[in-house]
């Protein structure tokens, strides 16, 4: 027993042989209400020496109840119903808390997807990297420092000494990942569990994150277990992977097998949800290209000094606040679909709030020959035909009011249809979304979060508006759904005749729908072309760069 | 509903409200005597088979006393509250919704009204009113505003940027409908729940007003008012002090343990 915990070089030859990780299955439940509630039914796991594991699933797959089960940090609820966990052999549901503690961060360690909350905001960045390396290798306060310098440089940020004195608030995204990364790398540990590392960050960041953990990877020989719902990124990273569905590992194999040759249905349904550049499913561009919105110089100028500071401090004034978008001319064409693609905090959600009438701006907002100067302005002919579907469909349906009610308030209010006629044509709108018309009789939440957007949609379609907005409509769901709701829409507008702005962060996806893209950067629009000159030479360094950093599918090139 | 007694607080504030409710409504039926029959030969005694509860210095059933005087107590918390909220949340939707100046403004005032202790601001109100059980509700139900437009103004804050309401702000919808509709049902639970635990200040109050003098007058069998009334004879029988300073805390107890149970209950961030 004192050979385990012995340094890795001790016993290298022996640990060689034996997996790092092994579940044997292993089968989880969690105790509710309800009953006793399945999350991991059998699971059959193996993780080689040396090796990456992908576990790829959708959300309530069970993907995360592993990484904890791993971890041996489960909560109160759960009963474990029989299996094995073996840490290079050794069986850790035997394990006592009191050893666990020892095995956590020394021997396994995690990551988890958002950097911005896995760190103690409170401690400086030194602190909570030596802290690690004073606990499990009891270095003494300068060593740890020293050695923490060395492992932020390894993980490429430029000025490490720096980056230890500092609180996370005051470190990127990114920067926050990569401290992250280097803490759980410090102990060297034999297996690191990586959580959707790169979900809460920009496609750049994500980009590089990737190459970094790449490149860690082969200086250290780890052995790690990725979990993520995004099948082009894992297979980008992984060398075998597993699927998993309702608990169940469906399929599982070498990452190119899986994805070029699926076996299983659920997979197969998995891959064709994931969206490719180069398959259109949107509608024909409009014959005559005719403007239907055009913004003109738009701003949007958040905290904007008071009537009072321009009075006073006229200086000051000109450099408060903060531009959410600056100097935008996009012009919207009747039955076109125009995607808006940025990063967070480029200002692409300021613009539809703009066009549904909820910022105040400033420049000019035409309109079916009407120009507003300012939110004001804007009158009930406007917003009735123009709508907005919001990112979240749990936060955008009031969670008192029926379904029936929700879809049928645009109804009564523009008086698009005779009173006695509304319930009809809620049912109408639902089978155009594709549910049940006794969905009117329910609320919100006996809804999923699919259900709740088409929802979101059909609200948006009942006023039969001449432009919807979809802010990130597909960015709370799950890929399968995703897609769903991307095809719907591009039913809807087939079928009405209705533009659309699609504001997303997925330049795969967009580039399936759209006929014309912006892209905004920094509150700017640095670029708008036609969807074929993509990847023409003219288009701008940042466009350039996003095409570049999104992962294609295995299966898409293939 | 099971979910709402699996906890003992739900149990325990259920049952206390229950015995309460029960004497509010049917305690003059089943009291034993009349409440103020003087038996001349039993004063000041200690529960006997007679006397369940024991008597008072006139020789009063101080069980009959107490179940009479608990329709008054009750009413007063309920009553009180009710106008306190009532008032107090107008003025916090109203502070809420507008917004801006108008919303600054309002909070100023009532933020220098909740400096003042609520018993303090009652005891003021009632002297400038004069005494009285009326006056004293009133009193009371005014010094719950600030405290009550606050609670709202807050509810209805974390409601209004919710995206439901941005999307029939985006609509055109009137400024009625999003407040009566979309902002109203989703803001009253928090309001609903701490009127339940405010119902126990108020009965407290009150009876802290009748044993001062200023709210019941005799012989009402007000219990703050029977707790003042034995004061003097505190120490030949205590049970005269103790029965109705019981009674106050077990209301009390029952609506702030509910109100309590019904905050977990109904609020999803503490319920898993």
């Amino acid at each position: 027993m004192t050979v385990s915990l012995a340094p890795v070089a001790t016993d290298a030859n022996s640990s060689t042989e034996k997996p790092a990780l092994v579940i044997r299955n292993y089968s989880l439940s969690y105790r509710t209400d309800n009953g006793l509630v399945s999350a991991l039914k059998n699971i059959d796991l193996t993780i080689g020496k040396g090796q990456t594991v992908g576990l790829v699933g959708e959300s309530g797959s069970g993907k995360s109840s592993m990484a904890w089960s791993v971890m041996r940090y489960l909560p109160p609820n759960a009963v474990e119903t029989g299996g094995a966990i073996r840490l290079a052999g050794e069986e850790m549901l035997d394990f006592s808390p009191r050893q666990m503690a020892d095995i956590r961060g020394s021997r396994m360690s995690m990551v988890f997807q958002d950097p911005s909350t896995s760190l103690n905001p409170t401690i400086r960045i030194g602190e909570q990297i030596a802290e690690v390396l004073m606990r499990h290798r009891g270095l003494t306060k300068i060593e740890a420092y020293a050695y923490a310098e060395a492992a932020l440089a390894r993980t490429g940020i430029t000025r490490p000494k720096e980056m230890l004195g500092r609180y996370p608030h005051e470190a990127s995204g990114g920067e926050k990942q990569r401290v992250v990364i280097a803490t759980a790398f410090a102990c060297e540990p034999e297996l690191i569990i990586f959580d959707e590392p790169t979900t809460a960050l920009d496609i750049l960041t994500a980009r590089q994150i990737l190459d970094l953990f790449n490149q860690l990877r082969e200086e250290t020989n780890v052995s790690a277990l990725y979990i993520s719902h995004d099948l082009g990124l894992v297979s980008r990273v992984v060398d075998e992977v597993s699927v998993i569905h309702k608990g169940v590992i469906v399929e599982s194999g070498p990452v190119q097998d899986v994805f070029r040759r699926p076996k299983a249905d659920y997979t197969r349904q998995l891959i064709g949800a994931v969206p490719n550049p180069d398959r259109w499913i949107g509608v024909d561009a409009p014959a005559v290209p005719e403007t239907l919105v055009k913004l003109d110089d738009v701003g949007v100028r958040y905290g904007a000094p008071t009537k009072l500071q321009k009075l006073f401090w006229p200086k000051d004034s000109e450099t408060t606040g903060f531009w959410g978008a600056k100097g935008v001319n996009i012009d919207i064409r009747k039955g076109e679909l125009l995607g808006v693609v940025g990063e967070s905090g480029s200002g692409k959600s300021t613009i539809a709030k703009v066009l549904a009438g909820l910022q105040d701006f400033e420049g000019r907002l035409e309109f079916a020959g009407k120009t507003f100067a300012n939110r004001k302005d804007i009158d009930r002919a406007y917003r009735r035909r123009v709508q907005l579907v919001f990112q979240h469909p749990d936060a955008s349906l009031n969670p008192r009011q029926r379904i029936g009610t929700i879809i049928g308030r645009p109804l009564k209010l523009y008086g698009v249809v005779p009173a006695d006629k509304v319930a009809a044509r809620v049912a109408e709108l639902l089978e155009m979304v594709r549910l049940p018309a006794d969905y009117a009789k329910r609320y919100p939440h006996q809804l999923s979060g699919g259900e709740k957007q088409r929802v979101a949609i059909a609200r948006a379609f009942a006023a039969e508006p001449d432009l919807v907005i979809c802010d990130e409509v597909t960015a709370a769901l799950d890929v399968s759904v995703q897609a769903a709701v991307a095809e719907l829409l591009v039913k809807l507008q087939k079928d009405t005749g209705t533009a659309c702005v699609f504001i997303t962060h997925d330049l795969n996806l967009i580039r399936q729908l759209a006929h014309r893209i912006a892209v905004m950067h920094h509150g700017k629009l640095v670029d708008f072309f036609d969807r074929p000159d993509a990847r023409s030479d003219d288009r701008d360094a940042y466009t350039k760069a996003l095409l570049d950093a999104v992962p294609v599918p295995e299966a898409a090139i293939a | 509903m099971r979910k709402f007694f699996s906890s003992p607080t739900a149990v325990v504030g259920t049952l206390l409200l229950a015995i309460v409710l029960f004497a509010a409504l049917f305690g003059p039926l089943v009291a034993p005597f009349d409440p103020q029959e003087f038996h001349p030969v039993a004063r000041l005694q200690g529960p006997s088979a007679t006397y369940w509860l024991g008597t008072d210095q006139f020789g009063r059933d101080l069980l009959s006393r107490v179940l009479n005087g608990a329709p008054a107590t009750v009413a007063f918390g309920l009553f009180a509250t009710a106008i306190g909220v009532g008032i107090g949340s107008v003025i916090g939707v109203i502070a809420g919704v507008s917004g801006g100046w108008v919303d600054s403004t309002i909070m100023r005032i009532l933020d220098g009204l909740l400096a003042v202790p609520d018993l303090l601001f009652t005891l003021l109100i009632v002297t400038v009113l004069g005494g009285g059980m009326e006056h004293a509700l009133l009193a009371v139900a005014i010094a719950f505003t600030p405290g009550m437009a606050r609670i709202a103004r807050s509810a209805v804050l974390s409601v209004r940027t919710r995206d439901y309401v941005r999307a029939a702000v985006a609509r055109g919808e009137s400024g009625f409908y999003i407040v009566t509709f979309e902002v109203l049902p989703n803001a009253l639970s928090p309001i609903v729940v701490e009127s339940t635990i405010r119902v126990s200040f108020a009965i407290m109050i009150g009876a802290t007003l009748g044993f001062l003098g200023l709210g019941a007058q005799p012989p009402s069998t007000e219990w703050g008012l029977m707790v003042a009334e034995a004061r003097q004879f505190m120490f030949r029988n205590p049970w005269c002090v103790a029965i109705p300073g019981l009674s106050i805390a077990m209301a009390a107890l029952g609506f702030n343990l509910f109100g309590d149970a019904l905050r977990d209950a109904l609020d999803p961030r503490r319920s898993h």
